[in-house]
């Protein structure tokens, strides 16, 4: 079990349509940060990092939206997941992804992916993530 | 079981039952939320309204995941919904059946009926051999529990003692109303047989169809209903194999107008001031 730090007590509930528990999620690479990357693919998650999400001021890279870049031959692939299937800003946001690694010099066109599994949960928000939260607002 | 990670790699039969299942599964989802949304605005309580636009936001956000996999099959989302024939629709019958004027009672029992059998599916479909299912079943399945909680409490609601009360007894017209219809959610597609012997959806419809009945025929009479012996409609519709009720007709007609529109002349849309008069 990841997030240890947590109890289930404490396992805050701020929408109904929202997930917000702490899920069995497999964490064993997650979340992904871009620790340890280097050249183009550093530079993407320079970039990624600069997207926020559309309803709290947080990285997308610190909530844990981001499961992996890669770079080969200047082709940048992003993938990623969504808090919630039915979010309405969900072309919106993989259009600012797609658009912040494309826009990396070096890297000639971009990509994303969307998946679904694991599925995103409060485990993946990272330590600079949870204090953006806290700094907005939310008990985290 | 052969590996179907590529979707242009299926056998020609695989594919088509993956299509199928995928189709009745967006489909349903799709066709609850657009009735669903004729609450919206008119629910008894302002939380009430909240709740029914929340699960319907959800239910758009699943058939959103389901005809995304469809589009691997080369369709576009306007193809799949604005543009597709209304007799191409697999959704259970009962999805489309309009609301009687006021009556809450249906809206809360269809989303019980519908709701069951939907986990009972996704359940099954946890198991299946086709991996691009398999990467969202878990994600939809977290995103539903709340909605049966939230029927079934209304549904307790609305039972509450002394009976009979009007509440009941809308309550036991809407059961006798929508449960032929909701049995068309257990009819299978021609495609059933490979749907099931690939391990697409490993566990076959009827077998669906006793679990539900397992679930809800107890709940439903612990409220003192009648549950009626269960029928197919007698009309003859059933849904999955694309025929419908009226009912459709005017929901299909509904929510594709704006985009037939786009490609319309505004000014055609008006109407002519010589001919207002005639």
């Amino acid at each position: 079990m990841a997030g240890s730090e947590f109890d289930e007590e404490g396992g805050p509930r701020y929408c109904g349509y929202t997930e917000y528990e702490f899920g069995e999620v497999d964490t064993d690479d997650l979340p992904a940060t871009g620790e340890g990357a280097t050249g183009l693919e550093r530079a993407v998650w320079d970039a990624l990092y600069e997207v926020e999400d559309p309803e709290m001021p947080v990285s997308i890279v610190d909530l844990g939206l981001i499961y992996g870049v890669a770079v080969e031959d200047g082709e940048a692939k992003v993938r990623m997941t969504l808090t919630y299937t039915g979010c309405p800003a969900r072309d919106m946001l993989l259009g600012d992804v797609e658009a912040a690694a494309a826009g990396v010099e070096g890297v000639e066109s971009a990509s994303v992916e969307l998946v679904w599994s694991p599925e995103w949960s409060l485990n993946l928000v990272t330590e600079a993530g949870k204090q953006s939260l806290r700094e907005f607002g939310v008990s985290i | 079981m052969a590996e179907m990670l590529d979707p242009a790699a299926l056998s020609a039969d695989d594919a088509r039952a993956v299509v199928a299942e995928l189709e009745t599964l967006a489909d349903d989802e799709f066709v609850m939320a657009e009735r669903y949304i004729d609450w919206q605005v008119r629910g008894p309580t302002l939380e009430a309204d909240l709740a029914i636009a929340n699960i319907a936001q959800d239910e758009y956000g699943h058939a959103r995941l389901w005809y995304d996999l469809l589009e691997d099959f080369g369709r576009t989302e306007s193809e799949l919904i604005w543009e597709r024939p209304h007799d191409e629709f697999h959704h259970t019958t009962m999805a489309e059946l309009a609301f009687e004027r006021g009556d809450w009672a249906d809206c809360v029992l269809r989303s019980y009926l519908y709701d069951h059998s939907e986990r009972l599916r996704l359940e099954a479909l946890e198991e299946t051999t086709y991996p691009r299912i398999a990467d969202r079943v878990g994600k939809v399945v977290g995103e539903e529990h709340y909605h049966r909680d939230h029927a079934e409490n209304w549904l307790e609601r609305l039972s509450e003692k002394p009976r009979p009360n009007e509440a009941h007894t809308r309550l036991q017209d809407a059961l006798d109303r929508l449960y032929p219809h909701a049995l068309t959610m257990f009819e299978p597609t021609e495609h059933e047989e490979q749907i099931v012997e690939s391990g697409i959806r490993p566990v076959p419809l009827a077998d669906l169809r006793e679990d539900w009945l397992a679930i809800t025929t107890p709940f439903l009479e612990g409220l003192g209903l009648t549950v009626p012996v269960p029928d197919l409609p007698e009309s003859g519709v059933r849904g999955r194999d694309g025929t419908h009720t009226d009912d459709w007709r005017g929901l299909y007609n509904e929510f594709t107008y704006t985009y037939e529109m786009l490609d319309r002349d505004p000014a055609k849309l008006m109407v002519d001031p010589d001919e207002a008069g005639v």
